[in-house]
């Protein structure tokens, strides 16, 4: 009785102990949100669509961009422009337009603080003769044939990019790479120049990617100004292809993947050909091994 | 509903993957204090071999390369990065991968079916074998898909899944890096987070019994010495 009183104590304590380390693992959690400075946030997050006072890029210039419009606005687009377009909101309709249908993406870690934070900075920064965001200079020189080389390369992986960044296939794919094209996880990049709205916005684009799951891989391993050019001068190439489409590439991968595992399921079974197939049954079903022993 | 949304997603990735991982390490060291002689993978060769070497076979030697490839690019993601640099490389990679990944999936089919199918192994099946059965296939189902539908997986876990989960291991997660992913990547990641903490309860915790000689050891045939006057076997 007492035994059994002990281990019942004794089982309970380690539910306890197990339900205390469970809270305290939750209770200590970590952050989710970012611990940047603001001026980083707007470089890392908007800095590739936006300027201030450098003129439109894919969306438009930021510059006193409170004058045109109420904060409290602004803070509920930054938040959910999707969201704001859906709801019929004219004016978001407009910048929709005006961005040739590019949704802005919704930022990963934005609370309508950050976003107050944000709406600061930019009034800031509008006041000054020259901001610091007014946008990158990039070289303006025609393309030639060896940037078109250099960037196809780039975009393959051929040539690694300086900072360790991943190559663009691993997410991405365009028209007429090969037999099984590129990455799918993200978008077909083959009109994304003409998407974005030319040279200009995609190199500004390329600086600092803001897609959600682009921001955090190339926030440490940005690209160098002479990948850029030569990748915006493939992309601009690439959208002129008149390759075949290459949607049957996920098939054929397929394809090659059951074709590869019916050989070595046929390997398997060379390998254990040797295997007792029926040692057991007889024994088990008679003892016709006894009887003929 | 965005509050909400981003509230379930620091659950389902930033707080779920350190409850799988507590009650993996206290489940597992408690059940092998408890119960040493249940770490075991329960067998059921005996009961039917016919089926078993058509699922057991395919099922492991997939799985294990799977897992390999997983903790390859988690350890080392730049020389992966740096191996897929050539697409010819990249695609051997990822036809290797996929040719695994398909033996594992076919091998989680075929045990499940011989489950079902023989009354035998019906009667040694417990529920927790059927709900381990569920996850495993949802597991490796959706790793399949996201290997054909969202290529090249090897490239994009080394760059953005191997950072998430050592920003886990470091006890700082970032949970930017899948906020964005498909649906078909967070059910593999929320998945493999049940399963984690559901291992303890079932029988894979086999896999911690190392070494493990199954892989290359002889066949061993186990002999019934029944009399059938008798009509009853002996062990």
């Amino acid at each position: 009785m007492e035994r059994s009183r002990d281990n019942l104590v004794r089982r309970r304590g380690g539910a306890i102990r197990l339900l205390a380390a469970v809270v305290v693992s939750v209770g200590a959690y970590p952050h989710f949100t970012l611990g940047q400075e603001t001026a980083t946030f707007f470089k890392q997050n908007c800095y590739s669509c936006h300027t201030i006072g450098g003129g439109r890029l894919v969306g438009p210039d930021l510059k006193d961009v409170t004058q045109r419009k109420d904060r409290d606005w602004l803070a509920r687009f930054m938040l959910n422009p999707q969201a704001m377009i859906d709801r019929g909101d004219p004016y978001a309709k407009q910048i929709l337009e005006e961005a040739r249908g590019v949704v802005m993406s919704q930022i990963a870690g934005l609370t309508r603080d950050r976003a107050n934070l944000l709406l600061d900075l930019i009034e800031a920064e509008s006041a000054l003769e020259k901001s610091q965001f007014e946008g990158v200079k990039f070289s303006d020189r025609p393309f030639t044939d060896e940037d078109v080389a250099l960037g196809h390369q780039l975009f393959t992986g051929r040539v690694a990019l300086t900072n360790g960044g991943p190559s663009c296939i691993s997410c991405h794919t365009v028209r007429g790479l090969s037999l099984l094209g590129g990455g799918r996880l993200a978008l077909d990049l083959t009109k994304v120049s003409e998407r974005i709205g030319g040279r200009k916005p995609l190199s500004a684009w390329l600086v600092s990617p803001a897609t959600t799951t682009m921001q955090p891989v190339f926030r440490d391993h940005p690209l160098e100004a002479e990948e850029i050019l030569p990748l915006v001068a493939y992309f601009e190439g690439a959208a002129k292809q008149v390759g075949d489409d290459d949607s049957v590439a996920p098939l054929t991968f397929f394809l090659m993947g059951l074709g590869g595992m019916v050989l070595v399921l046929g390997l398997f079974d060379v390998l254990w050909k040797n295997r007792f197939r029926a040692v057991r049954r007889p024994l088990v079903a008679g003892g016709e091994m006894r009887t003929s022993a | 509903m965005d509050s909400a949304q981003q509230y379930l997603d620091q659950i389902l990735f930033g707080v779920a993957p350190y409850l799988a991982l507590i009650i993996f390490f206290l489940g597992t060291i408690q059940r092998y204090r408890a119960q040493a002689f249940t770490y075991s993978s329960l067998s059921s060769q005996f009961l039917e071999n016919q089926r078993h070497f058509w699922g057991m076979v395919p099922l492991h030697y997939g799985i294990l390369v799977v897992l390999l490839g997983h903790v390859v690019a988690f350890l080392f993601p730049r020389t992966l990065l740096a191996w897929n640099g050539h697409p010819v490389r990249l695609y051997i990679l990822e036809i290797t991968a996929l040719i695994f990944g398909l033996l594992t999936l076919l091998g989680l089919l075929s045990t499940l079916t011989r489950r079902l199918a023989f009354s035998k192994i019906r009667t040694v099946t417990t529920p927790a074998d059927l709900v381990l059965h569920l996850m495993l296939l949802v597991q490796v189902g959706s790793g399949v898909y996201l290997a054909v539908m969202h290529s090249w997986g090897s490239s994009w876990f080394a760059a953005s899944a191997a950072p998430y989960l050592w920003s886990i291991i470091t006890l700082d997660p970032d949970i930017s890096y899948v906020l964005a992913m498909p649906f078909a990547v967070k059910l593999h990641i929320v998945n493999a987070c049940i399963t984690i903490g559901f291992f303890p309860f079932t029988r894979l915790v086999h896999v911690l019994v190392i070494p493990n000689p199954y892989l290359w050891r002889k066949p061993q045939v186990v002999r019934w010495n029944r009399d059938p006057a008798a009509g009853r076997g002996g062990s």
